[in-house]
């Protein structure tokens, strides 16, 4: 996928423009935390399970080498042809590979980020492929012709009205009122299904791998990434590796944090665990399937600081609760993934110069850390990264020599109460009158949006100064 | 390619490993114990399951013996589509069932398209998500979980366990004695979608409807409890 988030602050300052979009991301960011809060409250032992699932991912992810041989060995005996990808090309050639092997010219694809991040869908077209997306979300996007912006819901930034007059260009099937959005959804049923019972080949990926026994485990509300698997007689899953679990209850246990978390239901209508190819009594399903492991910098990162980040259960709830994410949208942040997960994911999967201002599209505010259900430190892994950048010089000049700059104040107090002590009072009495500056010299960035409060006259080390010396005068008194 | 990228990402990801021999890594996950699941809604287990099947957007019908579930099904097929065909798997314990006591005609095999109803019988039920569980297989096609309109699921009380950790118990013992399935399917609900605007919209890409039928050992007052607690 073409990555464009070098210019997130014009992609963002682009999405500010439209108010009709600004005010339904404003209604998915009070609307998504809501349904998650009730769910989690739902559940008593919600942090007991968060600390049991982190547990056995660490302890996964520590012995990856030892699971993912288990599970390749499994699935091998369960009859699926393994694959390894080192990076999003070799997934590419492997797939179609496979796809020409079978002259298969139908695909039909369930939801995955990960042929996202590698592009699957355009390589496979300009190989004259019809690659038709199945999870509705992704099938409107697919027919607009733009990308997720939402790892859960990636069609959530279009209204009914535009994906009406989407259908209504798109299919041909005379004049029609799809007034409402089950009519909507009701021919979306009738084109895909078509599809899918022509698609040669189909394509899903996987929530995790289970190295017991061999099985990818997926999960769906809609069905379509079922049909995807059983329907069509090739079948490709493609994933990454980071994804395996030791025990079938492993994924169980992962999958009551992800539902809730990511749509806040108790259980998502199809949990499928899929383990190769049909059997020999068997009266339908694929007749050869394969699995496509894929790296793409994983093992980097799990060698890294970074390596919490592979934790990710990818239920999107840090995007739903994040106040960037929720002002600008997913398209801002140019590349598969949004979000806070996004801003520290795109860096270490593509890299750091290519998208240093992701980590600072962050207000520290700590929502995110908070209800991630995989435990991950986002805001302490995006500081790190902001560090990175100051240190490998990716940050502009006066940036860094402000910070510096900052740096050196902070670690010589004396200088810089004295300092504060001239310019707090200084700036309490220009702003005294209003209040507020709508203009102030090199904070521009701020008062071209919205005013500057006044300080009050005090800083906040001789409040907190006088206010002890009151107190021990006053003990002793006693 | 795809051997060298092994051996590539094979060789990065020991560099990492801990290197712990398997009995080791065994005791460790033994340690960690199981993961708490959520609380039922109620103590009775047929009560619970039945609730989460009303909250999962399913319908319920509980049933004492054979005969009387074919004139519940029978019952459903003629309010739903004053029809009394269904498609169902060659699963011996539907054959077995008195169908002609209702009028009901069952073709046994696979959902083709335009075939409106399925009937499966359940391998296992779990409380805890309202789901029932199916294995593809002659006995179930995995079709006839996902093409029909609707979707009629049988579920053995004898079959109901409390939560998912005590399903994979089961699943692990019978794969143990006859072997793995190509699919395991949990399914709790009918196919449903947000994808447009947030709102919830049944039959997306599967069944429309969902019943659940069970039957066996159910205590009398197990359905009317359900409905209250699922506030129906
Ligand atoms: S980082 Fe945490 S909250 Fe964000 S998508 Fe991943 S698991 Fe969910």
């Amino acid at each position: 996928m073409k990555q464009t988030s070098e210019t997130f602050l014009e992609n963002a300052s682009e999405a500010l423009k439209d108010a009709g979009k600004a005010q339904r991301r404003d209604l998915l960011a009070l609307f998504t935390p809501m349904v998650r809060d009730a769910a989690i409250n739902n559940f008593e032992n919600f942090q007991t399970l968060r600390q049991h699932v982190k547990k056995v991912r660490q302890h996964s992810l520590d012995n990856l080498d030892h699971y993912l041989a288990q599970f390749e060995q499994e699935a091998v005996r369960n009859g699926n042809r393994v694959h390894f990808a080192r990076d999003g090309d070799e997934l590419n050639s492997i797939v179609l590979d496979i796809c020409q092997q079978h002259s298969a010219r139908r695909i039909a694809k369930g939801k995955s980020m990960v042929t996202e991040e590698t592009g699957l869908n355009d390589f496979l077209q300009r190989a004259n492929l019809d690659v038709m997306e199945t999870d509705l979300g992704e099938y409107i996007i697919q027919q607009a012709g733009e990308t997720p912006s939402h790892i859960v819901g990636p069609a959530l930034h279009k209204s009914a009205a535009e994906i009406r007059e989407l259908f209504l260009d798109k299919h041909d099937l005379g004049p029609r009122e799809l007034a409402e959005t089950a009519d909507l959804v009701a021919e979306a049923r009738g084109v895909l299904r078509e599809h899918f019972l022509k698609a040669e080949v189909g394509i899903i990926g996987a929530n995790a791998l289970i190295a017991e026994n061999g099985y990818t485990m997926l999960v769906t509300n809609e069905g379509n990434g079922d049909l995807c698997a059983n329907l069509p007689r090739v079948l490709i899953v493609c994933t990454t590796m980071d994804r395996v679990l030791p025990r079938a209850e492993d994924a169980s246990a992962m999958l009551r944090l992800l539902v809730r978390s990511a749509t806040g239901q108790p259980q998502t209508c199809y949990t499928s665990y899929y383990s190769g190819p049909r059997r020999e009594q068997d009266t339908d399903g694929p007749l050869e399937t394969h699995i496509v492991l894929l790296d793409n910098k994983r093992s980097d990162v799990l060698a890294s600081d970074y390596h919490e980040m592979l934790q990710c259960i990818r239920c999107g709830a840090c995007l739903n609760h994040c106040p960037i994410y929720a002002s600008v949208g997913g398209h801002a942040y140019g590349w598969v993934y949004p979000g806070p997960m996004g801003s520290i994911l795109t860096p270490l999967l593509t890299s750091l110069e290519q998208s240093a201002a992701l980590p600072n599209a962050c207000t520290s505010c700590g929502r995110c850390a908070e209800v991630c259900p995989a435990d991950i430190p986002l805001p302490d892994l995006l500081r790190d990264l902001r560090h990175q950048e100051a240190t490998e010089n990716l940050s502009s000049t006066p940036w860094r020599r402000g910070m510096k700059m900052h740096a050196w104040l902070a670690r010589h107090p004396r200088l810089y109460h004295a300092l504060t002590a001239i310019g707090i009072p200084l700036l309490h009495r220009l702003g005294r009158k209003r209040g507020r500056f709508s203009r102030l010299p090199m904070a521009d960035g701020w008062t071209s949006q919205r005013d500057f409060p006044a300080p009050q006259r005090k800083t906040f080390m001789q409040l907190y100064k006088a206010r002890n010396k009151a107190s021990r005068r006053r003990a002793d008194d006693r | 390619m795809t051997d060298s990228a092994r051996s590539h990402i094979f060789a990065k990801l020991r560099q990492v490993s801990r290197g712990a021999p398997t009995t080791t890594l065994e005791r460790e996950l033994q340690a960690m114990g199981r993961a708490p699941g959520a609380a039922l809604p109620c103590p009775d287990l047929c009560a619970a399951f039945l609730t989460n099947v009303l909250r999962n957007q399913g319908s319920v019908d509980c049933t004492g013996n054979r005969s009387e579930t074919v004139k519940v099904v029978g019952q459903y097929l003629y309010e739903h589509y004053h029809s009394h065909r269904l498609v169902a798997g060659n699963d011996p314990r539907l054959a077995a069932m008195p169908w002609r006591d209702a009028g009901v005609l069952p073709r046994f095999g696979s959902v083709e398209p335009g075939e409106p109803v399925a009937l499966s019988f359940a391998r296992l039920a779990v409380a805890e998500t309202g789901s029932i569980i199916t294995w593809t297989g002659k006995a179930n096609p995995a079709a006839n979980n996902l093409l029909a309109e609707h979707h009629i699921v049988l579920v053995d009380s004898a079959d109901l366990v409390a939560n998912t950790e005590q399903a994979w118990d089961r699943i692990n013992q019978d794969m143990d004695k006859s072997g793995r399935p190509r699919g395991i399917n949990f399914i709790a609900g009918p196919s449903s979608t947000a994808d447009i605007e947030g709102q919830l919209v049944y039959g997306a890409h599967g069944p429309h409807s969902w019943h659940v039928i069970l039957m066996g050992d159910v205590p009398e007052t197990a359905l009317q409890e359900a409905r209250s607690i699922a506030g129906l």
